[in-house]
């Protein structure tokens, strides 16, 4: 198998110990990623989930969600190996306090200037309160990356995520006016350029990810979704979400230390989303949400078994690198606000 | 000899999979055999972790990287997790979630009792508890917070204001809290209370009425709502079943949310027509203590009831046209039950006449002289 040649030598070395030609199949897409959860066991965790965060006045909440999460994870496949949520409901909770302390003091200084009654006061007010929130966004998104890849495994190797909070306040600051003074049309841009960001700054041992979108075809893309979806009241909708997902999902790729590296690729289809979407609200809707818990498996399901996955690269190979990513506990506060913003 | 079982072990390393011999070892060890080499893992060991799921084992070990076990042998599981849980005692969720599993219709079933429970009969009756706790400044804030905002859009008569106050003093409606009444020009029928003691009357409602004993009851009527703190109770209510929808829908999808949201009004309404009742029965009897004849409640509910008589059709279903009717005679059947009372006060007779004066022509109120 591949060791390095030196191209003086080639001549030298035996043609058997020459890098294998890679095998067809290897660079084929197929399906290696499974969700293999069922509705009736995920019903079970929910609702002792629910039984025990009601008890509690919401209190279990971030118990319940480390809870969820492990199911999810445990039951999502990478070639027959589960994933692994190493998250505890302790550190979440400690990041649902910092974030209930952080909204007391933005709600506290908001209604302290409503109170005063005066014209400037209030314009303040609410100037501070939706700078605070929005100003927010970016260390939201920053913690919840941190938290929740310091907390995922596979085959014992963990993710990490190493941006940069600086980086990511000047890509929102910039794009996010940008977006403002073009009444949102430079939002496409904004959204592959944060993917761009963010997805590229994942890593799994010492390999890493690395997504590419351009924000000009993102926009015309969700242009003719909209539009068509206008002109065929709604029916095309189905069809831009493919759309959507296959831009996810195509941009985005998996490069191995030894320069190799594995494609993404949807095969969803449009009325695969018609099926997915459609059975599902039935199943939350009629069944007033207890269904809730079949249709997400339905969704996991769909979603898994949508991704081909194409490339050479050794899965066996990835080395672990992730060494001091206890110290992430800093961040959690993201993950309490639930903002399951998973690009 | 106990049987070795294989699985998959992760080094923590790389994410090489290997495979592993595993078997338990009395006394309280778990042996690990990969690639030739043997560890022993005391079960004992705070370095060992142990999760199970529906179908596999998760058995780490060490420091970070930490190593990984992962099982799938059911019987291995089984013996496992006996051998662990004779060991250490068995957490509440683990029983609760195989309670959930065993019989997953009738532990659902048995959730949706509980909370219809606590819905019907706990979450009133602690709102209420809750409620009484709260000071009665707290009432006085919440009026005061909406006073100025509220006031700003009418057009108070503050001459006409002082007389209604005479009037309403000489009743002694509360003991609580300090009442002020507003008196405001309005072609509106319409009066309201705003929690802490701040009452305000339209020029609207004053010209229908014909005897002091209807003013007399519609400030004891409004001063119910002011005594028996019907808005605060109304907030912690409304608050205290905003919560415990949230806690109940929390993680199901918006569309359940929006159902039981409008659930949840339909019954702050029922409620809200309950407090009215019972802000006519409970004025009746401070009109009684007043000295006041408390038929001027039924007097002025009649009143309301025919100037009502006057809304479109579409409307009346809306408002609470036919549940006057229910007040009406409710109220009717309070009276006998009531201390009878002595003469008129004639004092309130004059102060009425002023206003009604007032209300009618639009003139400066004229007080008579006593």
């Amino acid at each position: 198998m591949g060791g390095k040649v030196s191209l003086r030598y080639v001549s030298a070395v035996p043609i058997s110990s020459l890098p294998k030609p890679v095998p067809m199949e290897l660079l084929t897409p197929r399906k290696r990623l499974a969700f293999t959860g069922q509705g009736g066991d995920l019903f079970a965790v929910l609702i002792v989930n629910w039984l025990l965060t009601f008890i509690t006045l919401g209190l279990y909440y971030p118990w319940a969600k480390a809870r969820r999460l492990q199911y999810m994870y445990e039951h999502s496949e990478l070639d027959s190996h589960p994933f692994h949520f190493h998250g505890t409901g302790k550190e979440m909770f400690k990041g649902f306090i910092k974030a209930v302390g952080l909204f007391v003091v933005i709600y506290a200084v908001f209604f302290g200037l409503v109170m005063v009654q005066e014209l400037w006061a209030i314009v303040v007010g609410y100037l501070f309160f939706m700078g605070a929130f929005i100003g927010l966004i970016p260390l939201i998104i920053h913690g919840s990356y941190r938290y929740r890849m310091s907390r995922s495994s596979w085959r014992g190797i963990h993710f990490g995520y190493r941006g940069q909070l600086k980086e990511l306040y000047a890509i929102c600051i910039r794009d996010g006016l940008l977006t403002l003074i073009t009444f949102g049309i430079y939002g496409a841009w904004f959204q592959m350029n944060l993917r761009n960001y963010v997805v590229s700054n994942i890593r799994f041992g010492n390999s890493q990810f690395a997504y590419k979108g351009d924000g000009l075809d993102f926009f015309l893309m969700n242009l003719k979704g909209y539009f068509l979806s206008i002109f065929t009241l709604g029916i095309y909708s189905f069809w831009w979400q493919r759309d959507i997902f296959a831009y996810y999902v195509n941009n985005l790729s998996w490069n191995f230390s030894d320069g190799r590296r594995i494609q993404f690729k949807s095969t969803a289809t449009g009325g695969g989303f018609f099926e997915l979407i459609i059975v599902n609200f039935f199943l939350v809707v009629f069944t007033f949400g207890i269904g809730l818990a079949w249709a997400h498996v339905r969704m996991m399901k769909f979603v898994m078994e949508n991704i081909e996955m194409a490339g050479d690269a050794d899965l066996d190979a990835i080395v672990q690198t992730e060494l001091e990513h206890k110290s992430a506990t800093a961040d959690e506060l993201g993950d309490l606000l639930d903002v399951d913003i998973f690009l | 000899m106990s049987i070795r079982y294989v699985a998959n072990f992760y080094d923590g390393l790389t994410s090489k999979p290997q495979e592993a011999f595993v078997q338990l070892r009395e006394p309280g060890s778990l042996e690990v055999e990969v690639d030739g080499d043997r560890f022993f893992w005391p079960l004992e060991h705070g370095g060992m972790e142990w999760e199970r799921t529906a179908t596999t084992l998760r058995i780490t070990f060490g420091e970070h990287p930490r190593k990984v076990i992962i099982i799938r042998d059911k019987l291995f599981i089984a013996t496992f997790v006996k051998r662990m849980q004779y060991a250490g005692r068995r957490g509440v969720y683990d029983r609760t979630l195989s309670l959930a599993r065993q019989g997953p219709a009738l532990f659902f079933l048995a959730l949706v009792a509980i909370v219809v429970v606590g819905y019907v009969w706990v979450l009133p009756f602690s709102a209420e508890r809750l409620a009484m706790l709260l000071p009665t400044q707290v009432d006085e804030r919440i009026g005061d917070a909406s006073y100025g905002s509220i006031m700003l859009g009418l057009d108070e008569d503050t001459e006409a204001s002082a007389v209604l106050q005479q009037f309403g003093d000489r009743l002694e409606l509360s003991d609580k809290f300090d009442l002020r009444f507003h008196y405001v020009n309005s072609d509106q029928v319409n009066a309201f209370a705003m929690p802490g003691g701040d009452i305000v009357v339209f020029s609207g409602i004053v010209q229908g009425m014909d005897r002091p004993e209807q003013l007399a009851a519609l400030l004891a009527h409004e001063a119910t709502h002011v005594d028996e703190r019907h808005s605060t109770r109304m907030i912690v209510r409304q608050m205290a079943g905003y919560l415990f929808l949230s806690l109940l829908v929390g993680d199901v999808n918006a569309v359940v949310g929006v159902l039981a949201e409008n659930a949840d009004n339909l019954r702050n309404m029922s409620y809200s027509r309950g407090l009215e009742t019972d802000a006519d029965q409970h004025g009746m009897e401070r009109m009684a203590a007043a000295g006041v004849d408390p038929e001027g409640m039924v007097h002025l509910l009649e009143q309301l009831d025919r100037e009502a008589g006057d809304m479109p059709e579409a409307l009346a279903f809306l408002s609470s046209h036919p549940l006057t009717e229910e007040r009406i005679a409710k109220a009717r059947a309070r009276v006998p039950e009531l201390p009878a009372t002595g003469q008129a006060d004639p004092e309130l007779a004059r102060l009425f006449e002023a206003l009604k004066a007032r209300a009618e022509e639009e003139l400066p109120v004229q007080v008579p002289a006593e």
